[in-house]
């Protein structure tokens, strides 16, 4: 009798259970519900609409980490100034790093800027710059690493995550060759940028950052840096400055009257502006902002 | 006669460029032998290497970090004086607890030392030390469990209670530098600090739901510090919810145990803390605790009360701006009946973690030598956070 009510539970279980996902930020969501479709329940812990450094800890954010089975983070130590005393406090070993719940997309990716750490040069991470997500031919490894761990959790539905991953795969790299080629007339291009947020899409599409308006990550600028970063964009014959949705813009005005080039508001995830309502909007928006 | 002019110079091209690569690849071949002698040389060292980090624990060091509290302050009260202040009604000359900012002058407050490890799988340790100029103390020391299911926690060790809202927070994660007046009537300024276990839960839905009760050893003197045994319960309901860009917290607390003066005494607490986001880096925080309790003396059984209403305007990731309002209810026939203080700070970061703050008030809870002062504090504190980056609770 116990072991027909046990294997019943268990029926029961693999039918009705999704498997309940916390993501840190939204592009992950996005991710995560391409491959697990209708078997995840996913929800977003950092709205884009701030920095994604500085998420505020509210309460109701513990309570859903308690009740995840799976905690997927961008990692890099981008969550460190808000996650860890969540997750602590949460204390869910389903989730907790380490354990298969876990999963710090990282890993899937060989960061740039990998420096020693000293506070001396501000809010630096050690691991590297962690806005990789930017370069959207970063994104196809992210999947691969989520669709590996989805299929350990969920052994039963494998194979569905496996011909999901397939044809996200697919859907992407025609979305990249589309996207790579739009990019290309954009190559060589001189940008100036807030923070190094968009280093690793820079990087991939050639085009050349001159400066960063914050003089070290985490502090504001001087009116006098300013005035030496202003010199240098004239030398160089920078057009084009780079602009987060969340940091002042004062400074990036104040270049652009100077300097006589233009400021481009570029969103960092998805919902960070209206237009970018998922993964391809968003750099489509690049595109059209920075080629145009 | 051109022909074969080209022809040998083209032979002599020919030999000539054979003599070069023959050249070229001796060369090469010199060099990797070179080449695999310093691999060699290479996997040597990495395999010494190797032994020495195979039994290396630098990975299961813990998270270490310290705070450095210290301030310059203005007091138009001597020194000599102060030390002596007791609230009317609340507590005695000579019981004054001033563990900081004590001094006119400078002050070293504190180090605070924290250290965070994982111990196993089924707990995790956390030890906060404080050293002062005069002392040692163990601010805190406590493990948690880390697998136990239903969301389900439990701690033991010696802690900061969770009774109220600022009870279990560092004196350096305060929005003001000095403590609540009611806090410093019926709590004291380390508030409930004490050996015991606690367990709390945390309900499966989108708003935050956290209850928990705690048994405590009761050495708190303020309202407590029956010294017989173990004599102090608490407990607490906290709710939270986000309406869009704002964050609301309320929460009930009730602590109950025996005190020194061979009675009982129940202690609550209503809190509620609204936080709205104005921008990336702006915010408005609002934070209110009132503060009620029922001390029996003998026959005699006191109703006293007391409550602090703070707002903070975080202008910019580096200015903030602070006004809180203490006022306390003593009832009882002893002193004078409106023992309030106002307080205001302006507080600078040049970054994360670093904080220069001036503050001041303006306070009229304080008795000396039998007669009311209305003393006036001018406080310049530095605090600053070194070692493993410090995150932000709510």
């Amino acid at each position: 009798m116990r072991k027909i009510l046990t294997a019943l539970i268990l029926f029961l279980s693999t039918l009705s259970a999704e498997i309940n996902v916390a993501v840190t930020y939204p592009y992950l969501k996005e991710i995560v519900q391409k491959i697990g479709k209708d078997r995840v329940k996913v929800t977003v812990l950092g709205s884009a609409k701030y920095d994604p450094h500085f998420v505020l800890p509210k309460p109701s954010l513990i309570g859903r980490l308690s009740r995840a089975d799976m905690l997927v983070i961008n990692g890099g130590g981008l969550e460190a100034g808000w996650l860890p005393p969540l997750l602590k406090r949460a204390s869910n070993p389903k989730i907790a790093p380490g354990s298969l719940g876990f999963v710090d997309v990282s890993r899937a990716i060989d960061m740039m800027d990998k420096e020693e750490a000293t506070r001396a040069k501000g809010d630096v991470h050690p691991e590297g710059n962690p806005h990789f997500s930017l370069d959207p031919h970063n994104i196809v490894p992210i999947a691969k690493l989520i669709e590996e761990r989805l299929m350990e959790l969920d052994p039963a539905n494998s194979e569905s995550y496996e011909k999901n991953l397939k044809a996200f795969t697919k859907e992407w790299r025609d979305f990249l060759e589309r996207f790579d080629e739009k990019m290309a007339s954009c190559e060589g291009k001189k940008v100036v940028t807030y923070h190094k947020l968009y280093d690793y899409f820079l990087k991939r599409y050639k085009i050349e950052s001159v400066g960063t308006i914050e003089p070290i990550p985490g502090i504001s600028p001087s009116s006098k840096y300013l005035i030496e970063l202003l010199n240098k964009m004239k030398k160089e014959g920078v057009r084009l400055i780079l602009q987060d949705t969340y940091h002042e813009k004062r400074s990036a005005k104040f270049l652009a009257t100077r300097s006589g080039a233009k400021v481009v508001v570029l969103p960092h995830d998805i919902g960070a502006v209206k237009e970018a309502d998922s993964l391809e909007k968003l750099f489509e928006n690049y595109a059209e902002r920075l080629c145009r | 006669m051109k022909k074969s002019i080209k022809g040998v110079l083209l032979c002599t091209v020919a030999v000539y460029a054979q003599s070069d690569i023959d050249n070229l690849e001796t060369k090469l071949k010199e060099q990797q032998i070179v080449i695999d002698k310093m691999q060699r040389e290479i996997e040597k060292i990495k395999k010494s290497d190797n032994l020495s980090s195979s039994l290396s624990q630098k990975e299961f060091l813990p998270d270490i970090s310290f705070i450095i509290n210290s301030s310059a302050l203005y007091r138009d009260v001597k020194n000599s004086d102060y030390y002596n202040y007791y609230i009317p009604g609340f507590f005695n000359a000579g019981d004054a607890e001033i563990p900081f900012n004590k001094e006119r002058g400078f002050n070293l407050n504190y180090v605070e030392t924290s250290l965070f490890s994982t111990v196993g799988p089924y707990f995790d340790a956390s030890v906060y030390f404080h050293i002062k100029p005069d002392a040692f103390e163990i601010g805190e020391a406590y493990v948690t469990t880390r697998a136990l299911p239903n969301s389900l926690r439990i701690k033991a060790g010696k802690f900061k209670s969770d009774f109220g809202r600022i009870n279990s927070k560092h004196h350096h994660s305060w929005n003001f530098d000095t403590v609540p007046l009611v806090y410093d009537a019926m709590l004291g300024i380390e508030g409930l600090n004490e050996p015991g276990i606690q367990l709390q839960w945390i309900a499966p839905t989108d708003d935050y739901l956290m209850t928990g009760i705690e048994a405590l050893q009761g050495n708190n003197e303020r309202s407590f510090g029956y010294t017989e045994q173990n004599s102090l319960y608490v407990g607490y309901v906290k709710a939270g919810c986000d309406i869009s860009d704002t964050t609301a917290l309320f929460g009930a607390s009730v602590a109950y145990g025996k005190n020194g003066a061979d009675g009982k005494t129940t202690l609550y607490g209503l809190e509620l803390t609204t936080n709205s986001y104005l921008d990336a880096y702006s915010s408005i925080t609002w934070q209110n605790e009132l503060l009620y309790r029922e001390y029996e003396e003998g026959a005699e059984t006191v109703k006293q009360s007391g409550f602090y209403s703070e707002v903070v305007y975080k202008a910019s990731r580096e200015y903030a701006f602070g006004l809180r309002y203490g006022a306390l209810f003593k009832n009882r026939d002893i002193g004078p009946d409106d023992l309030d203080r106002v307080t205001v700070m302006a507080e600078y970061k040049p970054f994360e973690m670093s904080r220069l703050r001036l503050e001041f008030s303006h306070d009229r809870s304080k008795i000396i030598d039998g007669t009311r002062e209305s003393i006036n504090e001018v406080i310049l504190s530095l605090n600053i956070a070194a070692g493993v980056h410090p995150a932000h609770e709510f």
